[in-house]
């Protein structure tokens, strides 16, 4: 038994769909070889389709008056030859050929015909891997195509360089032999301290290369070469610690506040789908604070300092893979609903990977949480080319003295934890990041309930 | 708005510039009688009548000369190749006849000479042919490759208006397979010489035309998938190409991938990298890139025409690596 | 005017026309019907998607197609044909086979042009035929050509060239047939009055009465038969093959005959007038004529015909079954061939990521 498919023919190159006008056979009719099954009718002509071969109709899958694409299956045929099927000469299905068979040969073509084809050989690379070697280097050796691409990059990329005075080696490249590519370069000069929008003579030299010095692996020892997040990681907290003059201050805020509001909305909030967190306060109060002290949400450019306008709040997540620091654009116009939405909704899309680019730029402040694995108070390093970090510790019950309305002193227990910020003294000077801190404390601890 | 195919958008564009003008006529193989190999004259030899739908010999540089002719007489002749492959046969009368001739005379001759183009249809070597190239080299003629059946209603138009000669080249694959709704009573007319961006991207921009468009969207949407964007430009004028709109598009996406459906060597893709080098070199961001059809005669077997001609599968897989460069 | 019209052979009791044996009565017979069943079959494959391609059906005209050929001498490196589409015929009587016929219409791997041409545009230098491009009028220059070589090289063989009244219009036609016989050449041109090219009715393809007039403007003796007079197209040809080997120069025969199918199968033929396609089948089917000549003329007898009908068939379904079911080429065997040197095409940069 074999099954023969009988499909819609395209009769005529322009022809892409035809219509079964009639069934001349039933279901299960014996039909000969070429006897007509059925007619169909396209926008040229109308036609009787005849059998392919001998045999029984089994199926019919397009009924009368049905308009189907050319090439549509139509119809099966059951025959009682063990004769292999033929495969439709649809594009779809192309056999490979088959090994000569030894069957009489017709006389072949000749002079003219067409020779005989091996599979191809010659090929035009894809230009996917340079490794010619195209010329020297300055310093005299031979540099590769590849080198050359890194250090050079694409016209586009050269000429962002040369506006932005950048050295193309100095930035991690993720484009194909490690180039540098246009949203490469645009995030580095987003992060970096470097001419933003630079006139001349107040140009910065470019940063140099971080260069991580070489350590002696012992027998035994495991090395891996770093992720691409956790290099860009690496290169940019020496890049930090070289340009910012860090400073960091502590303080110890008093939950209790904010702790008994959380206890009273946080079922609210979650009916409406958002985790209420201790973060969002924080969050929700420095983005206020930031307005008010307009040094803290600045970035230093060669010689000259920029308050940046909008409040651009990173919220540092660590993930398994490393480091990375969603923004939450426009803060201080957010409500504290808005701030928990935006902290859960960028954390979860951090964790499965789905921040668009535009995502971790242009962020003009930073948070970041190590409290939640218990940290009592850190000194984070600054996000580039931010000019201040703040750092959560773990919030917890303690003891704290306090002073009862009636003047006398008593130990009481309370929801305490510590804020630090590290920030950068080219600009911001002790008692600028003091009072900002004091001013986040003071509203923390009288959190107004309006705002929850 | 019933929707209507490519091939009956042309028709209607070629009736209503009849009803228009009476300049307008129609001469070709087959035309008059049969309505054309393909129908895109079907009925006009009845509404016309014999002086305006002319049944012509197999004879394709008679009928491109009898058109100038006619032409330089005030009549806005349109020519049918019945298969754009014979054109060709007309090769000399539009290169050294008909091109030079406002130039060289200041003779006008706003003819429109067009016929159904490109492959996919298993038409083997002489009913498939991209013929704009050899053409594209020629100063004096105009060349339109309409994608859409507003366009290839627009276009019809704007040509059988335009003082110059133009060569229409519409494409047999769509004729029937594209399907638009147009609005009725208003009077389309797409513009000779502007491209249009048939679809918005940020990481790539495929500039195209013809066939080729819709392989190139069928792409973009592929890709988009995978998170890379890609703008196409759908040329829809082959000469004089809309420089602006590519050099546009280039500016947006840094990164430019052209895609025809014509042979590789002397293809138009060759000219638009070189515009594009001249013009927006500093704004590129990966090599320029062409995705065409191999540098062979377009063979019959299926097998061999769809490893011959480029397939939308190639454009994803250009459009990726070019997207990751 | 030099044409005249060759007597169709007289019923009665005649004697077999002068140089044509018995045997080849049958021969001629056997050509004439696996053409048209051959293209029987070629029509069913089409229907049924294994020909993908146009079909061109050459009924009605096979006549003159067999009989124009037979008239040339056949074997390897002797005369040389090119055909049209609609003389699939003529290239049977050459030596091409079903099979290959068969393999080239649907586009098979062991086809003569390994899937790269359609419907009947092969070669075959040696048997002597080489296959059309579909713009028509090109091959009369390029017989031209294969013929001043014969002349040249002062080899006794000739070729034969076919043209259709449509073709007759082409630049290439007029030019070509004018260098043949400015060159004299010994080629053998056949203009196929067959009344449609594609829907152009005669009227509106030229304003001659016949074609032959065409060749007489060019200094070239013509003459105009009943194409459909198997016997009369045959003795003409074998005049002008004759007279071509003996150095005289180019011959142009006019066939008068009727496509009785459309252009290609897609073509409803709505342009045709009423009742003319059944009137050219039953009165004037050159086959059904053929037959009855050799009949009623008790040449051969109805029995042997109807035994070789068979024989036919069986062969039409033995060719198709061997081939039926065998593969396309290989795709990447389309960059092969361009030129001899380098062999083969490069594969763009895209399909090697």
């Amino acid at each position: 038994m074999a099954r023969i498919d009988v499909l819609m023919p395209q009769m005529g190159e322009s022809i892409a769909e035809g219509t079964l006008s009639k069934w001349l056979k039933k279901l299960g009719d014996e039909v000969k070889r070429d006897e007509p099954l059925f007619e169909i009718s396209t926008d040229k002509v109308d036609a009787e389709i005849p059998a392919p071969a001998a045999g029984k109709l089994v199926e019919i899958k397009v009924q009368e008056g049905q308009t189907v694409p050319v090439q549509t299956l139509v119809a099966v045929l059951e025959t009682d030859k063990n004769a292999a099927v033929s495969a439709p000469t649809a594009p779809k299905a192309e056999p490979a050929p088959k090994p000569a068979t030894p069957k009489p040969e017709p006389p072949k073509a000749t002079a003219s015909a067409p020779a005989p084809v091996a599979p191809v050989v010659t090929t035009a690379r894809p230009p996917d891997r340079p490794t010619a070697q195209v010329g020297k280097g300055g310093d005299g050796g031979v540099e590769t195509a590849e080198e050359r691409l890194r250090r050079k990059s694409t016209p586009l990329v050269r000429k962002i360089a040369a506006e932005h005075q950048v050295d193309i080696s100095t930035i991690p490249g993720t484009g194909f032999a490690g180039r540098v590519t246009k949203n490469d370069i645009l995030g580095f000069i987003e992060r970096a301290p470097v001419g933003v929008t630079p006139t001349p003579g107040t140009r910065q030299p470019a940063p140099g290369a971080v260069v991580h010095p070489t350590v002696e692996a012992w027998p035994g020892d495991r090395v891996e070469p770093m992720s691409k997040i956790r290099k860009i990681t690496a290169d940019h907290m020496i890049q930090s610690r070289r340009t910012s003059a860090h400073v960091t201050s502590f303080f110890e805020v008093d939950y209790s506040r904010v702790a008994e509001l959380r206890a009273k909305h946080k079922a609210s909030y979650a009916e409406r789908g958002a985790n209420l967190t201790y973060l969002a306060f924080i969050a929700k109060v420095c983005a206020e604070q930031l307005r008010a002290h307009a040094v803290v949400n600045a970035a230093v450019s060669g010689d000259t300092i920029i308050y940046r306008r909008d409040i651009n709040i990173g919220i540092a997540v660590a993930l398994e893979w490393g480091l990375i620091v969603p923004v939450i654009k426009h803060a201080d116009e957010l409500s504290l609903m808005g701030l928990t939405r935006a902290i859960n909704d960028l954390g979860e899309r951090a964790r499965t990977k789905k921040l668009s680019p535009d995502e971790i730029q242009r962020g003009t402040f930073t948070i970041t949480n190590p409290g939640v694995f218990g940290s009592y108070a850190g000194a984070p390093i600054i996000n580039q080319p931010q000019v201040a970090i703040l750092g959560v510790g773990t919030i917890e019950k303690r003891p704290k003295v306090i002073t009862l309305p009636d003047r006398t002193d008593t130990i009481a227990v309370r929801v305490m934890g510590m804020i630090s910020m590290s920030y950068d003294h080219r600009v911001v000077d002790g008692a600028d990041a003091d009072r900002f801190l004091a001013d986040v404390k003071k509203t923390l601890q009288e959190f107004p309930e309006g705002a929850v | 708005m019933a929707e209507i195919t490519y091939l009956e958008a042309i028709r209607q564009g070629l009736w209503e510039e009849m009803e228009r003008d009476e300049r307008v006529f129609i001469l070709g193989e087959d035309v008059g009688a049969y309505g054309g190999a393909f129908k895109v004259t079907d009925g006009f030899l009845k509404r016309f009548g014999e002086s305006r739908v002319i049944d012509t010999p197999i004879s394709e540089a008679a009928i491109v000369g009898a058109a100038a002719g006619a032409a330089h007489m005030g009549l806005r002749p349109v020519a049918e190749m019945q298969f754009i492959d014979f054109i060709s046969c007309a090769y000399d009368m539009l290169t050294n006849y008909v091109a030079t001739a406002r130039y060289r005379a200041g003779l006008a001759t706003p003819i429109v000479v067009r016929g159904p183009c490109g492959g996919f249809v298993r038409g083997g070597p002489f009913h498939s042919q991209n013929p704009e190239a050899a053409f594209f080299h020629t100063p004096g003629l105009k060349i339109v490759a309409p994608a859409t059946a507003r366009d290839a209603k627009g276009l019809i138009k704007a040509a059988i208006r335009d003082d110059d000669p133009v060569l229409y080249l519409e494409h047999k694959w769509l004729y029937r397979r594209i399907k638009e709704s147009l609005p009725e009573g208003e009077e389309i007319l797409t513009p000779i010489g502007r491209a249009r961006v048939a679809r918005e991207g940020r990481d790539l921009s495929i500039v195209t035309y013809g066939a080729m468009v819709w392989k190139s969207l069928e792409a973009a949407e592929q890709l988009d998938k995978d998170g890379v964007s890609v703008e196409v430009l759908d040329l829809r004028t082959l000469l004089p190409l809309d420089d602006a709109a590519i050099v546009a598009t280039v500016k947006k996406t840094n990164k430019l991938l052209i895609v025809h459906e014509d042979t590789r060597t002397g293809g138009l893709a060759g000219e638009i990298a070189a515009r594009i080098n001249e013009q927006a070199f500093e704004w590129l961001d990966g090599p320029i890139m062409r995705v065409t059809a191999h540098d062979v005669p377009l063979p019959y077997a299926p097998t061999l025409e769809d490893f011959v001609l480029p397939q939308t599968e190639d454009v994803v897989k250009a459009a990726r690596w070019l997207a990751a460069y | 005017m030099t044409s005249r019209i060759v007597p169709a052979t007289q019923p009665g009791h005649p004697a077999i026309p002068a140089e044509v044996e018995r045997s080849q009565l049958l021969e001629i017979y056997y050509y004439l019907r696996l053409t048209r069943t051959l293209e029987e079959r070629l029509t069913a494959l089409y229907r049924q998607t294994k020909v993908i391609g146009g079909l061109f059906r050459s009924l009605g005209q096979e006549g003159e197609s067999v009989a124009s050929a037979y008239a040339l001498e056949r074997g390897r490196h002797r005369d040389l044909l090119s055909p049209l589409i609609r003389n699939l015929g003529s290239m049977l009587v050459m030596g091409a086979t079903p099979l290959q016929i068969l393999r080239q219409y649907m586009a098979k791997v062991e086809g003569p042009t390994r899937g790269r041409e359609l419907n009947i545009h092969f070669n075959d230098l040696e048997l002597g035929y080489v296959g059309q491009i579909s713009h028509l009028g090109d091959m009369i220059p390029v017989m031209a050509g294969i013929t001043l070589t014969f002349k040249l090289r002062r080899e006794p063989r000739v070729g034969l060239v076919y043209i259709g009244d449509g073709g007759t219009s082409t630049g290439t036609f007029h030019e070509g047939l004018n260098f043949a016989a400015v060159q004299r050449c010994p080629l053998v041109v056949i203009g196929e009055y067959n009344h449609w090219a594609y829907s152009t009715p005669p009227a509106k393809q030229f304003a001659v009465t016949h074609l032959a007039e065409k060749a007489q403007g060019y200094g070239i003796p013509t003459v105009t038969v009943d194409g459909n007079d198997v016997l009369a197209v045959y003795a003409a040809a074998k005049h002008a093959v004759e007279r071509a080997r003996r150095g005289k120069g180019v011959h142009f025969i006019e066939v008068k005959t009727y496509r009785r199918k459309g252009h290609a199968e897609h073509d409803d033929q709505h342009y045709v007038p009423e009742d003319e396609l059944e009137r050219w089948a039953k009165e004037n089917d050159p086959i059904d004529r053929y037959a009855k000549q050799l009949i009623e003329n008790e040449w051969v007898e109805a029995a042997e015909l109807t035994a070789m009908d068979q024989r036919i068939r069986d062969e039409v379904d033995r060719a198709t079954d061997a081939c039926v079911d065998e593969p396309l080429p290989a795709p990447e065997t389309a960059l092969g061939g361009v030129y001899a040197d380098p062999a083969d095409t490069e594969k763009l940069w895209f399909r090697l990521l």
